[in-house]
């Protein structure tokens, strides 16, 4: 590729990402409802959340499962030193966000640091289970500070709901992970999830790789809770549990740990399910709660034993069986769910949705490990040529028939 | 000058002393094979020179310089490189990509410009594809660049592993049984490429190998351990008609 | 004036309750070092952290709560009877079928999970196990919360524990001055007689479950199959069923915690119960070295204890992040926990 080419494609990027975030501010943020921005803004800081995470689990392959913590230091930090200094210095609030966002990643950044060392002695399981307690440590310290509010919460001022800002950063984050792995220092990375051992015999530098992969990603997580802090101008410890974590782990898996596409689609969709109930208010009876998870069991256990099993050469007609077996399944579970309130028995409990929202995640989450274990999307990641490839087949495709 | 120089490199696994007080020295441009019995502390050596373990006495010199207590990316760094007995590939990495890690030693954009994907960086990779590319030719393996490492056959993995210890540029590469698990016709296909590997691009070959008819007709200096001692050290046909050699392999044709 | 109050670094430690937290702390300990066993039964076994195994162990407290309702001491009756003078009171048997009927149903449910939910991960990447054991617990914590009575937070009510008799053990009798002041109050140790119960319990749980890996056949084969997993099955024991004892013998042993804490301690229960005993039996797993049974049982009574230790300085807001110190510190030391071995990997 020539050089001007690659400056050509670069300039448009930038030109395609700034044109992006003006025109969120210009015509959506300001069109919808403010509870619909509120959701497009969490959208975009989880993007960044379980991009960032991907770039240590997914690429670096460190298994870090407390990311819930750096989210929660930028947060923080970034509020404190706003309520210290905001009201004293020049800037305006919307220039001012650009330097909150920078000291919540500085600190998240420390803490990423602090994290990883013990990346560098411990491995898989170990190394998972002190991350989360490192986590959880950060929580409960803040918990006891009464200065920051400790279990009440902190007011963090000035609010600025900045949905463009939270776009510009998830674009930054999922243009720094994509740059990183287009390069040849990208492979370090994947080398080291690959094999330590062989990766250091190689000439990788094995201790600065995984402690770049936690300090970057820490920082990111950590611009994405100063956001965070400024767009709800009040936070608690207890929006940065270890749920938390979870939720954006199975972001990264789900999506296909590696794949940055995968996080990014599922970091833009899950983070929906704990908003669910204020989104739609329904109550659910016991009798179609039942008949749902039942069907859901029906549904890995057909696709596991059936499905996996059909081998059709045509693979948009086995996308249509497979896409009509399950959505039939679904559909059935609900009328015989509908049919089985009718039954006294079943039919005169009703839940709050408000409950449920976490056992849904639980429910997505057992069926696309039990389906799909390397996630939606394995390795792989979008690209134009994989786009042109599949028009094209498509395309002689139909020239055949 | 040797290129490298071990002086009575010992190291213990608790109880078990599995090098004891080995000391050799290669060349520049040598064809060195190191063999012994199973179990005898061949890979074990090759931990000791590649930083994978440090010796808990005796002294590894490269070059002049004292090895012992290096980081493993550090001796890669200043020129050794190895391959694995048992086979260490990055498995969902393509060919390709493996051969690139190695190359990625000599590196010399940073790993800032890495995230923004300057355009040095995007020559740069180029390049190092490139010159991937190339050694995957020499190994013939070039119908299997993109294919995934793991998916390979366990000769192309073998092979694999060369290149990508070639790609780092190595002055001395250490074969830990690179023949393996190959039939005759692969054997014959690896002798070609050991010698294009020293011929060729100037590199000095230590090698560990069972089969003592490669190794017999490849290597012109030889090193038997056994139980970790150093039993004998000469040329294929001293070697051959060393009746401690031939004591420790216990009747096996030598 | 109270000489007993030291003065440490800025802190007052009165050491005359000191005896009473150690003990307070092996007590607390025990229970951790129950549950710690599940998780390092299964690691050793399926090299998978069970993270569902806490909401095991929460599912064992409501099971103890329901049979002793089933055995007539719902709240009603016992209600009922309080008004009409004349107070329930249950007798050794019923707490003893409270433990059994408990440790049985965290046995299948254990064996449930494992069926449907991990063992079609077994031949998937670890992560991918893990995510669905962390998909499993929340499953159950969420599941509960619809389906298991949590408001207000029942726990099982005092008549069922006939146990609630106070036992004091005088270290040192308090001294008094010429003035009749004391100068140096009584230091004494007082348990409830339950608490003692469920000590000896734990020691007799543990005996059994050693007598089970050590001399059994299924023990044998469960330790085969955690020294090597592969070779134990081509030597042809049947994994499948080992892994099934394991899941099995590791539920009930929470189950028989749960039941003993929801009763002896009186800690109220609800569907998130599991979760803070769970994460820290499974540190104290890690602390002794996971996959090590003896470990287990001595990481669980160091957590225990400094637990205690910890609010006995002054410091209880920091009792939850006290394991997690703790671990690091000690993980960063030996890597493969007290008891575990460090292993390097052969290269
Ligand atoms: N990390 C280690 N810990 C303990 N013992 C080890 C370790 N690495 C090697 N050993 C022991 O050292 C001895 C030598 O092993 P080594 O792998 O060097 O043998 P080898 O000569 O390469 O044999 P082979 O021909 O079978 O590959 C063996 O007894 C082995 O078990
Ligand atoms: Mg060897």
């Amino acid at each position: 590729m020539s050089l001007s080419k690659i400056l050509g494609t670069r300039a448009l990027s930038v030109v395609l990402a700034i044109a992006f975030c003006f025109g969120l501010d210009a015509f959506v943020t300001g069109q919808l409802n403010e509870y619909v921005v509120r959701l497009v803004m969490l959208a975009g800081l989880y993007v960044t959340l379980s991009v960032s995470l991907n770039l240590i689990n997914g690429i670096t392959g460190q298994f870090s499962i407390g990311h819930a913590a750096f989210y929660m230091v930028g947060a923080y930090s970034a509020g404190i030193v706003s309520n210290a200094i905001y009201k004293t210095q020049p800037l305006a609030a919307p220039a001012y966000m650009i330097i909150s966002m920078l000291i919540g990643a500085v600190f998240a950044a420390i803490a990423g640091l602090i994290v990883g060392m013990p990346s560098l002695r411990l491995k898989g399981d170990y190394l998972a289970i002190v991350t989360l307690g490192f986590g959880e440590i950060i929580r409960i310290i803040v918990l006891n500070q009464n200065q920051w509010g400790g279990s009440y919460g902190y007011a963090i001022a000035p609010k600025y709901q900045a949905g463009w800002l939270i776009w510009l950063l998830a674009i930054i984050c999922i243009a720094t992970c994509r740059n990183l792995l287009k390069s040849a220092h990208g492979l370090a990375f994947l080398a080291v999830r690959e094999d330590e051992i062989a990766a250091q015999a190689m000439g990788v530098n094995v201790t600065k790789t995984k402690v770049v992969a936690f300090i970057v990603g820490a920082a990111f997580a950590g611009a994405a809770g100063a956001l965070f802090g400024h767009m709800e101008s009040f936070v608690n410890p207890d929006l940065f549990k270890m749920e938390v974590s979870f939720l954006v782990l199975t972001m990264v898996v789900l999506g296909g740990s590696g794949s940055i596409t995968g996080s990014v689609l599922a970091g833009a969709t899950l983070f929906i399910l704990p908003e669910l109930p204020r989104i739609v208010s329904f109550k659910m009876s016991l009798g179609l709660l039942l008949s749902v998870l039942l069907g859901i069991g029906v549904l890995v256990w057909m696709n596991r034993k059936f499905l996996e099993k059909y081998h059709e050469p045509d693979k948009v007609k086995r996308t249509l069986v497979v896409a009509g077996a399950n959505i039939g399944l679904v559909v059935l579970a609900i009328v015989v769910g509908k049919l089985l309130n009718n039954v006294p028995v079943f039919g005169t409990t009703n839940y709050d949705a408000n409950k449920i929202r976490y056992m849904i995640l639980a429910v997505v989450l057992l069926v696309i490990m039990l389906l799909k274990p390397t996630g939606l999307l394995g390795h792989h990641e979008f690209s134009w040529d994989w786009v042109k490839r599949v028009l094209n087949r498509n395309k002689t495709g139909e020239a055949s028939a | 000058m040797p290129l490298l120089c071990l002086k009575d490199a010992t190291i213990k696994f608790g109880g078990l002393t599995a090098v004891n007080k080995v000391c050799f020295d290669i060349e520049k441009g040598d064809l060195f094979g190191l063999i012994g019995p199973n179990g005898a502390g061949k890979t074990t050596c090759f931990n000791l020179i590649t930083g994978v373990y440090e010796p808990t006495s005796g002294d590894i010199d490269f070059l002049g310089t004292r090895i012992c207590g290096m980081a493993p990316n550090k001796i890669a760094e200043i020129g050794i490189c190895r391959t694995f007995q048992n086979i260490r590939l990055f498995g969902t990495l393509s060919a390709l990509e493996n051969v690139m890690v190695g190359a990625y030693l000599r590196h010399k954009t940073s790993l800032l410009g890495g995230f923004m994907l300057t355009p040095a960086v995007i020559k740069e990779t180029a390049e190092l594809r490139k010159k991937a590319m190339e050694l995957l030719s020499v190994v013939n393996l070039t119908d299997v660049a993109n294919s995934r490492a793991c998916d390979l056959s366990y000769g192309k993995q073998r092979r694999l592993e060369i290149a990508r210890a070639m790609a780092t540029d190595p002055k001395l590469i250490l074969l830990d049984e690179p023949a393996a698990g190959m039939n005759p016709y692969e054997k014959d296909e690896l002798r070609s490429v050991v010698f294009k590997i020293r011929d060729d691009y100037e590199k000095t070959v230590l090698l560990i190998e069972h089969d003592m008819k490669f190794v017999m007709g490849l290597c012109e200096k030889i090193v038997v351990l056994d139980h970790g001692e150093e039993i004998a050290y000469g040329d294929p046909s001293e070697i051959r008609n060393n009746p401690k050699v031939i004591e420790a392999y216990l009747g096996e044709p030598v | 004036m109270d000489l007993v109050l030291h003065s440490v670094g800025g802190l007052s430690l009165d050491f005359s309750t000191l005896p009473q937290q150690l003990v307070n702390g092996l007590v607390v300990g025990a229970i951790y070092a129950l549950i710690a066993l599940g998780y390092t039964m299964v690691y050793g076994v399926l090299r998978l952290i069970n993270f569902a195994h806490g909401e095991v162990f929460m599912l064992g407290a409501y099971t103890a709560l329901l049979s002793s309702w089933v055995m007539g001491f719902t709240p009603d009756a016992i209600s009922k009877a309080f008004k009409a003078d004349q107070p329930l009171t249950s007798s050794p048997l019923n707490l003893v079928i409270m433990l059994l009927v408990a440790m049985a149903v965290c046995a299948i449910i254990g064996a449930i999970i494992e069926f449907f939910a991990y063992r079609p991960m077994r031949n998937q990447s670890r992560i991918a196990a893990l995510i669905t054991a962390i998909g499993v617990s929340l499953f159950l914590q969420y599941a509960g919360q619809l389906f298991l009575p949590a408001n207000p937070p029942p726990s099982i009510s005092q008549e069922v524990n006939p146990y609630q008799k106070v036992v004091s053990f005088v270290l040192s009798p308090a001294q008094m001055n010429a003035a009749g002041d004391v100068i140096k109050p009584q230091m004494d140790i007082t348990v409830t007689v339950g608490k003692i119960v469920m000590l000896v319990t734990v020691v007799i749980l543990m005996l059994a479950l050693t007598y089970l890996v050590r001399y059994t056949k299924a023990g044998r084969a469960m330790r085969a199959a955690s020294h090597d997993f592969d070779s134990a099955s081509l030597m042809g024991i049947n994994v499948n069923r080992v892994v099934t004892f394991t899941f099995m013998l590791g539920s009930a042993l929470a189950g028989a915690g749960a039941m003993m804490l929801a009763t002896f301690e009186g800690t109220a229960m609800h569907p998130f119960f599991g979760l803070q005993p769970g994460v820290k039996a499974f540190v104290a797993a890690v602390l002794g070295g996971i996959g090590n049974i003896p470990g287990a049982v001595l990481g669980g009574l160091l957590m225990g204890l400094a637990e205690t230790l910890v609010t006995w300085i002054g410091f209880s807001q920091y009792k939850d992040a006290v394991a997690f110190v703790i671990l690091i510190l000690i993980l960063l030391v030996r890597p493969g926990g007290l008891l575990g071995s460090n292993k390097v990997e052969k290269v």
